[in-house]
């Protein structure tokens, strides 16, 4: 069964070359709907999320793919505020031992206004195939976000828009996507928020998610997205200044991912 | 069979316009039978709401009833419980929670403007609710004698006959040439009869025979063909209910019992949590899934204790059995339709005994119910061995015992059931509606039927007819920003775990579903749909082996609705289907629609017309659409081919109490030249139907 799981897996995952970075227990549980949020994972997926942080914070999370033991991805995130800029560094591995993404990432970020998010990303990605060898390569993202009303978020995110590649060597992709969405504060305790996604030379994708506080240290999530039609849930717990988040997701045909992340605000 | 969806829309339009209208005539009481078409109007929307999954001839009479009479005799807000309340069905759980809670905290209601106060109620909804329930009604058993239940009670006489005006094959076959043949006449007819007391005694009566039945079957059972009454009695002592002869049974989330009506996933998110109303008269004529016999709600405190007893006898096909010489249950035939001689002959064929009961303790916030029950049939049920037949359910008798709860708490409704068929699998289902915001509310069900799990009586909600062999999770979403603006969306995840007719693996898919709709004022409403839903079949590339393949439906639907002036009211609808499977091309379905209401305030005529025209490719990219029709009359046709329909619907009110409505129904194709199949083939290319109605209350 887990032979039979993991081909599946590298069938789907790795040769569709769809593999992309992990946005944290959060945005995940959201449905990946994260283009118009801001905290600490938007290194992940739009920096420009990072921008009205006022402290710095660390994060780290585990997500097990697919249940499967041997496949995880480790993610690490970190901002802080620094005069009008925010920085922002991320680091994420993903694979097994035979095959094996790095990812590396250093953003800066800056609020033009209260209401204009700006930031600007530059990746390292590193692929390590055994008895293949290793390629490197660099690209660079660029995000936007915007308070368009009182309680309207609008993002926009492009990544990898000239295609950089690990070079003629090999086939694998590094994706170059164009997103962007809206998020919705209806209450103190509740968030909406919506994204559309193309990636170049795969199909588009729409997601949406929800945020909601049962009590301020503590909210439960959900999500879906369309293509493939997927399923996410998970929550959330902030105690003083440590975050706790889990989130899961559901593949219709490769099952459950869970991850979590634990979080710290100096 | 999703596609009624549609048709609701419709509806919805003349649901604002017709409480436009009362709103401006007289604000918000509801008051006596102003049986003006406006009332059945509402009645019609709120079916159209919540009726999705229903086949296209599924009689609603017994919800329609439950409305009119409420229509009639309010219910009084100050006075009325739970489960009261969730005969209305389009309260949710969460609204009738805090209307409850409203009142215990504050103490009675004392102005209907008070419930604007109350958390999830929009005006809409009070709107709807007004139309069935005021603050100051009197009710219950308190002046009751048998000579005022004569002179108090109300006697209602509905007759309606029927006819498809072109010949059909069936009916020209000569007796003497001994092929299959329809032995009645093309008509249908229907006899209702009801006598209320006050809610509390209730007598109905139905008898029906469809086209091509006998009026008087001299064969086998002689005498009408569908005969079905109850007496129903409530509140009397500890006897909450009491029913004699045809009764419905609703319990928990239909997993384990579940008989009659149900509503399944609609653009009414809500109606996904089961309200269930535990003992019910049978009023409807759809010939399954009712009992006959005795049961009774009796109440003690705070358990109520519900026992029944039914002895039924049920349509099945007969398979020979070469072991034991016997015949053995082929299927079990739900149509009721008695045409020919092959049909007569199941009728009735099988004897269904039951009996058991459901014991329940409720409390303000929470409810818990046991259930069990043991159903004996009189033959052997013997499934053919095909795999997808495999854990389909053989033998005689069948035990099932279920576990189902209810709890409130703050903004957030938590339900569930649990199901054990005895000896053979479990099924579970658990979810929430919360209102999150006053803005936004939720829904959210895990469902798991084991594929080996045994109901006869199962109605939880469900992709196939029967809840079992499916895993799914279901989250839906509302978002009313304000009167003008509305967003509906459910996204409902499934897996097959064993195999289907038609789906030779485990499989699985989708449905998402969409609805804007912007309502400028209380009589101008748009709307834009969109509904996608995936699954998986065999392919029709396999050769020796079936591999599956997924097919994709989708839904477009923009509507209309407003009002020209205070008679007219106009609607339009268009819509697309269509449909692909993997290694096929799409197709696609059309359909548009015109609709013009006159509904004026004061006057005995009143009527509708509406022309449709429709293209579509095939049978798969069909398209529902709910239609009027004459009260307690139902109809959503499938439309396919190519065409042109029209219908006229028309209602007379000669004087109080006394109505008759006609209608007259035309489909004409551009591109056959037989409609149908077997018999019911029309030689000519149009199909047309005559529908005549009258109706005395006394």
């Amino acid at each position: 069964m887990k032979q039979s799981k993991l081909l599946v897996f590298f069938l789907f995952v790795f040769f569709s070359a769809k593999s992309q970075v992990n946005n944290g227990p959060r945005i995940t549980a959201m449905g990946g709907a994260g283009v118009a949020l801001q905290d600490v994972w938007a290194m992940q997926k739009n920096q420009a999320g990072i921008a009205l942080l006022t402290k710095p914070i660390a994060s780290l999370a585990y997500e097990n793919k697919f249940l499967i033991k041997e496949i995880a991805t480790k993610s690490a995130v970190f901002a802080i505020p620094v005069s009008k800029f925010v920085l922002g560094a991320s680091f994420e591995t993903y694979g097994v031992n035979a095959y094996k993404q790095t990812q590396t990432g250093l953003s800066l970020a800056r609020a033009f206004s209260p209401k204009l998010l700006m930031a600007v990303t530059v990746n390292y990605h590193q692929l390590q195939i055994n008895n293949y060898g290793n390629a490197k390569a660099f690209t660079a993202q660029v995000g936007v976000q915007y308070q368009a009303l009182k309680n309207l978020w609008l993002g926009a995110h492009i990544a990898n828009p000239n295609s950089s590649k690990y070079g003629e060597s090999t086939d694998q992709i590094i994706p170059a996507h164009i997103q962007f969405g809206g998020s919705y504060t209806f209450s103190d305790k509740l968030i909406i928020s919506t994204e559309f996604e193309k990636i170049l030379d795969s199909q588009a994708d729409f997601k949406t998610g929800i945020e909601y506080k049962i009590i301020k240290a503590f909210a439960l999530r959900g999500g879906v997205s369309m293509n493939p039609f997927k399923q996410y849930a998970g929550f959330g717990l902030a105690l003083e200044n440590l975050l706790f988040d889990f989130g899961i997701s559901s593949h219709p045909i490769l099952g459950y991912s869970p991850q979590l992340s634990l979080g710290y605000e100096f | 069979m999703n596609f009624k969806l549609s048709s609701r829309i419709t509806l919805v339009f003349v649901l604002c316009l017709s409480i436009g209208y009362s709103q401006t005539k007289k604000p918000v009481k509801t008051g006596n039978a102003n049986y003006s078409q406006n009332a059945d109007a509402i009645v019609e929307y709120i079916i159209e709401s919540v009726a999705e999954n229903l086949g296209e001839d599924f009689d609603y009479t017994e919800m329609v009833d439950r409305l009119n009479y409420y229509r009639k005799h309010p219910i009084n807000l100050n006075k009325t419980s739970k489960e009261q309340l969730q005969e209305l069905v389009f309260l949710n759980q969460v609204q009738i929670n805090a209307l409850l809670n409203h009142i215990q905290k504050n103490g009675k209601l004392i102005n209907v403007l008070e419930l604007q106060g109350i958390t999830g109620f929009d005006l809409e909804t009070i709107k709807n609710l007004l139309y069935f329930a005021s603050i100051n009604q009197p009710t219950g058993f308190e002046n009751f004698s048998i000579k005022n239940m004569f002179a108090r009670g109300n006697g209602d006489l509905l007759v309606r006959y029927q006819r498809g005006l072109e010949p059909q094959k069936g009916y020209q076959i000569p007796e003497s040439s001994k092929a299959s043949r329809y032995l009645g006449t093309p008509d249908r007819v229907f006899t209702r009869f009801r006598f209320n007391y006050n809610n509390n005694v209730q007598l109905s009566v139905n008898v029906e025979k469809d086209a091509g039945e006998q009026y008087w079957a001299t064969t086998g059972k002689k005498g009408p063909d569908f005969v079905s009454g109850s007496l129903y009695l409530k509140d009397i002592r500890a006897f909450k209910k009491i029913v004699i002869g045809d009764f419905a049974l609703q319990f928990g989330q239909g997993l384990t019992m579940w008989s009659g009506l149900s509503f399944g996933k609609g653009a009414d998110i809500f109606t996904v949590a089961r309200q269930d109303l535990g003992l019910r008269s049978y009023t409807s004529v759809n010939e399954f899934s009712f009992f006959r016999g005795f049961a009774t709600q009796i109440n003690m405190g705070r358990f109520d204790f519900t026992p029944f007893i039914s002895s039924i006898n049920i349509d099945a096909s007969a398979v020979f059995n070469p072991i034991s010489q016997t015949e053995d249950i082929g299927s079990i035939q739900q149509s009721g339709l008695h045409r020919t001689q092959s049909e007569l002959n199941g009728k009735g064929r099988v004897n269904q005994f039951i009996y058991g009961g459901n014991l329940q303790y409720k409390t303000k916030r929470l409810a818990i119910g046991v259930i069990g029950y043991q159903s004996a049939y009189s033959e052997k049920f013997a499934p053919n061995d095909a795999p997808y037949s495999k854990y389909d359910f053989t033998g005689k008798q069948l035990s099932n015992v279920g576990i189902h709860y209810n709890y409130n708490i703050k903004n957030t409704y938590f339900y569930g059931e649990a199901a054990h068929s005895v000896g053979y699998g479990f099924a579970f289902v658990n979810g929430f509606i919360s209102s999150l915001s006053p803005v936004v509310s939720v829904v959210a069900f895990h469902r798991n039927y084991q594929k080996n799990y045994q109901s006869y009586f199962n109605q939880a909600i469900s992709e196939n007819t029967f809840a079992k062999n499916e895993e799914g999770f279901y989250t839906g979403l509302q978002i009313k920003p304000s009167k003008k603006f509305e967003l509906i969306s459910y996204f409902d995840m499934f897996k097959f775990p064993w195999l289907k007719f038609g789906v030779d693996a485990p499989s699985g898919g989708f449905d998402v579903f969409s609805q804007f709709a912007y309502m400028p004022n209380k009589v101008t409403r748009f709307s834009l749909r969109y509904r996608i839903r995936d699954k998986e079949q065999n392919s029709p590339l396999s050769t020796n082996i079936n591999f599956l393949e997924p097919y994709r439906r989708q839904n477009f639907r923009l509507e209309a609705q407003y009002q020209v002036n205070k008679s007219f009211t106009l609607r339009n609808r268009i819509e697309v289907m269509a449909f692909k499977e993997e290694s096929d091309i799409q197709r696609y379905g059309f359909m548009a629609y015109q609709d013009v209401n006159y509904n004026p305030l004061s006057s005995k005529f009143s009527g509708n017309v509406r022309l449709t025209m429709f293209q579509t490719e095939g049978f798969d990219t069909r398209i529902y659409a709910y239609e009027s029709d004459v009260l307690y009359g139902f109809s959503i046709p499938a439309y396919q081919n190519q065409g042109i329909r029209f219908y006229i619907n028309g209602r007379y009110t000669l004087r109080r109490g006394v109505d008759f409505w006609i209608r007259y129904a035309l489909t004409q194709y551009s591109n056959l030249t037989t409609i149908g199949s077997g018999l019911d083939e029309i030689n000519g290319n149009q199909k047309s139907e005559i529908k005549l109605q009258a109706r005395i209350q006394f």
